[in-house]
């Protein structure tokens, strides 16, 4: 794939898919950015004076602590990423496992695997999120890691079920029975007519999914549930700083504006994703 | 272009084109046509050649994403083109109504049929007073033939059959008497009994109501049932217009020609060469003829000059500069001296009293099934190398289910299966290598039998790689004959099907069956979804490779034109049970199976024009399943009680010709009448 | 014969399902964490306090019976009481829930029309630019998490239009009025997640049933545009419409955790938040469950209606 490969590319995609990617481009080259150097330090008290509103040095003010709100919220732009793609990327890889073999064997096997996927469904995102975390118990409570299985284990059991709608979908048609006459080993069939006939649903299903996902740990870290203080997770800074509303709103805005625009630019990237493939998406949380 | 009397409608230079992708592709280029008062035309032509769009252009049905960049459709001294939404409201289904292509999705599903014929009759102000609708409905599903008009109203589509569904299409179609009826293809998705029987009534209504039509179809047989004068459309172009006896004695246009050569016929069998070479292909069309890259007769002109409809003679117009140095007519070969593969005289494969079951998937309903009447029942068959044994039935006669017995997805209930005198087990997995490799299967659907994902060349390599175990050198060679064998060069090595037409892909699916050198080839209708040119040549090399590699095919076909030109021995099977079996040559003459003499009237052909022989109309009377004749209850010939409380006998008939009746041998002969349109010689009149 | 089959089976499954997910919850907080007691207690555990836990929630009995108790409990709509109050989990959770019902009530209410209108002007007028107009309008406030749109909300209307209250604290002897404009702002939160949400898959819906061949055929037997959309096109949207609201639902009981959170409305969800806080087992269960359940019923609801108005289960 050289460069003029690229920029054919480029120029057939859709509005959505060059738009989502500059927004993410851009929001990856702060990641990178923000956890190397920030004007003030994300736990530097007393950078400017308390509750002090926005100027030049600091755009989006300064919280009750006198810390900058904009150093915290680059830094913590590495923080959200990352622990998006990583929680996301595990669920995708072991719900595609799940659900691509459960659908091959078929059998007693793929009921009991659709059945405990359907129970994992019904329990609401959050409300499992929740569920996981008192498992996990106050000991692991704030650990990166946590929020990583956490995110993986709320996503796994919706990818299984729909990589396995998407493997039954292949199954079915001629080609596979083709290669089942022939006498090709379950491996084969799986690897070379099965797999790269779901690769685009799945990746589709991982961009959405990779689009809900700071917005999950966004929202755990508001209850308080994510990453401990002072380290400036987004979710937790929105709700730390909520008590400043009255006074100095931008430290609120701020930090929403940046994770809103963040998934703005997932589910933009997802929408052109999705329509180059060739399928459709439903976006939103469900 | 002079038009003849006044016509009810007129097409006059019409170009359109629309949007796919992001690209503008012309689907019709200067088209004119007109249709008189009275008259019945017809529009052929193969996919892609712009029919359906110009009869929905008659009714100014036109999509966001579609253009007219020229042109107008006259109609009543209108420009229809011109029209507002609501004035076309006030035409449409009043005076030009549409009969669609596929009933079952056009009526609307939650919504009872008498009622979607009543709210036409409303909307178009026809009749107001409730009771009086009421009765309209009833009169125009009399007129229609649907029984028990008044319980037949309150039902919902999907409780009526195909043929029901459009019946009802037809009555709505008639509500307001319109005076153009415009009719898409609307026989493509049902049985050829079916089919003829919808033919037979909208030649009946036509006589009584008077109307005219435009019928759209790709079946030439059709076409010379029903139509008075025919235009043949290629590539956007009408290219021939002619009338109906004209058009198929002295056609003039070399497609016209090759198209019709193309056509297998029911009535005799056709050498089946080359009659239609090479394939469209849109992207390359010359700026003049767009037949010039497929044609014989071409001269140095014909690329760059575009062509206008010249008069042959009276209504016959060409669009074909060379016409007049063009011999007129259609070569045919009577005889079959060419292909005659002598069969061997081992048993390659013998099914012996198999029946066969739908297999239960879910685990609900292995523990809550009941058990259920197997839909193959008792059927005994037997194939020799080199043989081509057709089976023939049309939809639930269980063809398509004993070739997946055969080939191992589906295990047999109960019976046995032999292939090459040792025992075949059910499943797939319990065969032996060398069994899997003898026995190959070709799907119906070319779309879905190649995985999309694949290069022609990785599609090709696997039963190389699986079967012989090839090394990476020995791939390349053997890759290049087996596409050089169903005639595809070597660029198609590195494409991927979505590239290819759907022709193509079925030769690739040919070639993939072939590379792993089988002894027998399951054929399930593979010819079915394909162009009737590109099924003329898919038959012929399937004659050849035949003949070159000693295979034995099983052929599932509904098609009996097809089955006379391509094998040697039929089985003829209705609801699961087998009615007759023989030489191919003794299907074809007396004494016929009822259901059989009731298929051959059915098959529309080119050489029986206007026929009239037309099935007698047949409930469906359901029977006990498993006791007396499968066909007992729609036989036209049945002898009585006997039909269905006992199971008919086999009769044989010559040496190896079995018929199952009630009736002996001679009574068969004396009832069919088939064999006699055509003036007793077998030859077209 | 097959309607009942198939509204029975569907009942089947859904009660399996809530089945499933109380062996998932007990065994999440009371089996697989190990010592449940010492977790509880914490920093504060000494051996006479872990004891006496250990011996108030039975956990020296093995893992098995304590499910069947508890879960026999539940059949009876008992489930046990909370560790911090002593209180009888159901009486706490009685009033907690009717407080998130008027919430979701109301929500939902006001979902219908935001939902529908944009959809059906969508579809109508696919391709034209207010179809893109709200198509990005709908994708902005999607990528809102739905904290960050209460939030939003709240700074708006409270501080730069101070016309609602900042919290929604409502008690038993709240008057009609306080009750309107605390569920304000949580109501209208709500319901915007939800429709934006349903906008787009009602609108990709109706745009799928205009395109079908029988509303071609409608339009091509002479029949206006506005009969077609209504006695042709809508009707058979109303299956879809029914699942994408039990989604919705589906949703809602997830939503009430945060939202309830931001505003300090007293519900169900800020419920669930609390007793996570202090691992208040069988606060945990019964909160877990409960949401479970009303899930699955939403869902089970949607498939009978589906099941009901499909027109080819119909016999005349």
């Amino acid at each position: 794939m050289n460069l003029t490969h690229w920029f054919q590319l480029w120029r057939r995609s859709p509005q959505s898919l060059r738009l989502g990617s500059i927004i993410l481009v851009f929001w990856l080259l702060v990641a990178v950015f923000g956890a190397l150097w920030t004007p003030y330090g994300y736990a530097q008290l007393g950078a400017g004076l308390p509750l002090s509103g926005v100027s030049w040095d600091h755009p989006f003010g300064i919280d009750q602590l006198g810390r900058d709100v904009f150093s915290r919220v680059l830094y913590g732009t590495h923080i959200v990423i990352l622990l998006a793609l990583a929680g996301t990327t595990l669920g995708v890889v072991i719900g595609a496992l799940i659900g691509l073999v459960s659908a091959y064997i078929g059998g007693w096997l793929d009921e009991v695997v659709q059945r405990f996927a359907e129970a994992f469904i019904s329990i609401p995102f959050l409300v499992l999120a929740l569920l996981i975390i008192a498992l996990a118990g106050p000991d692991l409570s704030g650990d990166p890691i946590l929020i990583v299985m956490v995110v993986a284990f709320v996503y796994t059991p919706r990818i299984t079920r729909m990589a396995r709608a998407a493997a039954l979908d292949v199954i079915t048609r001629d080609f596979v029975t083709i290669a089942k006459l022939r006498g090709e080993s379950a491996w084969s069939v799986v690897w070379r007519e099965l797999l790269p006939n779901t690769t685009g649903t799945l990746l589709v299903e991982f961009s959405l999914r990779a689009g809900y996902a700071p917005a999950l740990v966004g929202s755990l870290g508001f209850l308080g549930f994510g990453i401990k203080p002072p380290i400036p997770e987004w979710g937790l800074m929105i709700s730390e700083n909520r008590q400043l509303i009255l006074a100095q709103p931008i430290t609120v805005i701020g930090p929403g504006l940046a994770l809103a625009s963040l998934i703005v630019g997932l589910n933009m990237f997802t929408e052109g994703l999705a329509r180059i493939l060739g399928r459709t998406v439903k976006l939103g949380e469900q | 272009m002079r038009v003849a009397t006044d016509p009810v409608i007129a097409v006059e230079e019409l170009d359109f084109a629309y949007r796919t992708s992001g690209q503008w592709v012309t689907v019709l280029k200067g088209v004119s046509v007109h249709i008189e008062k009275g008259e019945v035309l017809g529009l052929v032509g193969e996919s892609g050649c712009g029919k359906s769009t110009l009869a929905y252009t008659l009714l100014s049905y036109l999509r966001s994403n579609a253009r007219i960049d020229n042109g107008k459709v006259l109609f009543g001294g209108l420009n229809l083109l011109d029209l507002q939404r609501s004035e076309l409201d006030q035409l449409r289904g009043v005076q030009i109504s549409l009969v669609p292509q596929n009933p079952t999705t056009a009526l609307s599903p939650h919504i009872r049929v008498g009622q979607q014929i009543g709210e036409v009759l409303v909307q178009h102000d026809f009749l107001q007073d409730k009771s009086v609708i009421d009765e309209r409905i009833q009169e125009l599903f009399s007129l229609v033939e649907l029984p028990n008009p008044d319980a037949l109203a309150l039902r919902y589509p999907h409780q009526l059959s195909g043929g029901q569904q459009q019946r009802v299409c037809i009555a709505m179609a008639l509500a307001c008497d319109p005076n153009l009826l415009i009719l898409d293809e609307p026989t493509t998705g049902l049985d050829v009994t079916t089919q003829s029987q919808i033919i037979a009534l909208l030649i009946r209504l036509r006589k009584q109501l008077g109307m005219c039509m435009l019928y759209v179809t790709h079946d030439l047989g059709v076409l010379a049932q029903i139509a008075d004068r025919v235009g043949v459309m290629y590539a956007g172009y009408m290219v021939e217009v002619a009338p109906l006896d004209r058009l198929f004695d002295t056609p003039r246009h070399p497609y016209t020609k090759g198209l019709i050569g193309s056509v297998p016929d029911v009535d005799i069998r056709k050498r089946m060469s080359q009659s239609l070479k090479g394939l469209l292909q849109r992207d390359k069309l010359p700026v003049g003829c767009p037949f010039q890259p497929r044609c014989d007769h071409e001269d140095a002109t014909c690329r760059e000059m575009p062509q206008t409809l010249e008069i042959v003679s009276d209504g016959h117009q060409v669009a074909c500069q060379r016409w007049r140095s063009i011999e007129p007519g259609v070569p045919v070969d009577l005889t079959d001296a060419e292909w005659s593969t002598a069969p061997g005289d081992r048993s390659l494969l013998a099914l012996d009293n198999v029946s066969l079951r739908y297999s239960a998937d879910t685990l609900f309903s292995s523990v809550f099934g009941r058990s259920s009447i197997p839909v193959v029942r008792q059927v005994s068959l037997s194939l020799r190398r080199s043989e081509t044994l057709a089976l023939v039935g049309e939809s639930g006669s269980g063809k398509s289910t004993i070739a997946k017995a055969v080939a191992g997805i589906l295990p047999p209930l109960t019976g046995i299966i032999e292939f090459d005198e040792t025992g075949l087990a059910g499943d797939i997995r319990r065969r032996t290598a060398e069994q899997r490799k003898n026995i190959q299967f070709i799907f119906q659907n070319p779309d879905a039998s190649l995985n999309p994902r694949s290069s022609i060349e990785q599609i090709l390599s696997r039963p190389l790689v699986k079967f012989f175990g090839l090394s990476n050198s020995e791939l390349h060679d053997a890759i290049d004959d087996s596409l050089a064998s169903v005639k595809l060069d070597s660029t198609y090595r590195a494409r991927y099907p979505d590239e290819l037409s759907g022709g193509e892909r079925q030769r690739v699916a040919i070639a993939r069956a072939l590379a792993a050198r089988p002894k027998l080839l399951l054929c399930d209708e593979i010819l079915s979804a394909l162009d009737v040119s590109v099924q003329a040549n898919i038959i012929s090399l399937l004659r050849q490779l035949q003949t070159e590699n000693e295979i034995a095919m099983l052929f599932i076909s509904h098609d009996l034109a097809v089955v006379r030109n391509l094998a040697h021995r039929v089985a003829v099977l209705y609801d699961g049970e087998l009615m007759e079996t023989g030489q191919v040559e003794a299907l074809f003459s007396p004494p016929f199976h009822p259901y059989t003499h009731v298929l051959l009237l059915a098959v529309p052909s080119i050489y029986n024009r206007r026929a009239s022989n037309v099935p007698a109309r047949t409930e469906i009377v359901g029977t006990a399943a498993g006791k007396g004749c499968a066909f007992a209850g729609r036989c036209p010939w049945q002898l009585g009680e006997v039909c269905t409380q006992e199971d008919p006998p086999w009769r044989q008939n010559g040496q190896s010709n079995w018929i199952r009746c009630h009736h002996p041998l001679e009574e068969l002969s004396k009832r069919a009448t088939w064999h006699l349109q055509l003036n007793g010689t077998g030859k077209p009149g | 014969m097959t309607v009942w089959r198939l509204i029975i089976g569907r009942v089947f499954t859904a009660l399996l399902t809530l089945w499933l997910v109380s062996i998932i919850v007990f065994a999440a907080v009371e089996v697989l964490p190990g010592d449940v007691a010492g977790r509880i207690l914490g920093r504060n555990a000494t051996p006479e306090s872990l004891a006496a836990l250990r011996l108030k929630l039975n956990l020296d009995a093995p893992a098995l019976e304590r499910y069947w108790d508890w879960f026999r409990g539940v059949l009876h709509g008992d489930f046990g009481s909370a560790l911090t109050s002593k209180r009888p989990v159901s009486q706490i959770l009685a009033d907690r829930v009717v407080n998130t019902l008027i919430l979701s009530g109301v929500a939902f209410l006001l979902y219908i029309p935001l939902a529908l209108i944009p959809a059906l002007i969508q579809a109508v007028r696919r391709d034209r630019s207010i179809d893109h107009g709200i198509s990005i309008v709908t994708l902005i406030l999607l990528s809102t998490p739905d904290f960050l749109l209460a939030t939003f909300l709240l700074i708006t209307f409270v501080i730069f239009i101070p016309i609602l209250p900042a919290v929604s604290v409502v008690t038993a002897t709240s008057s009609f009025g306080e009750w309107v404009m605390a569920l304000t702002l949580p109501a209208v939160t709500l319901a915007v997640v939800m429709a934006v949400y349903a906008v787009r898959m009602l609108r990709d819906n109706l745009i799928e049933v205009l395109d079908s061949d029988y509303i071609r055929m409608a339009e091509l037997k002479g029949m206006s545009a506005r009969r077609v959309l209504l006695r042709h096109a809508l009707p058979n949207s109303l299956i879809p419409t029914l699942n994408i609201t039990a989604l919705n639902l589906g949703y809602l009981i997830g939503g009430v955790v945060i939202i309830e959170r931001v505003f300090a409305f007293p519900g169900f969800g800020s419920l669930l938040v609390d007793s996570v806080q202090v691992l208040d087992i069988p606060m945990i269960e019964a909160t877990v469950l409960l949401s479970a359940a009303v899930y699955i019923v939403a869902n089970l609801f949607a498939d009978v209606g589906a099941i009901l108005l499909n027109p080819r289960l119909r016999k005349s």
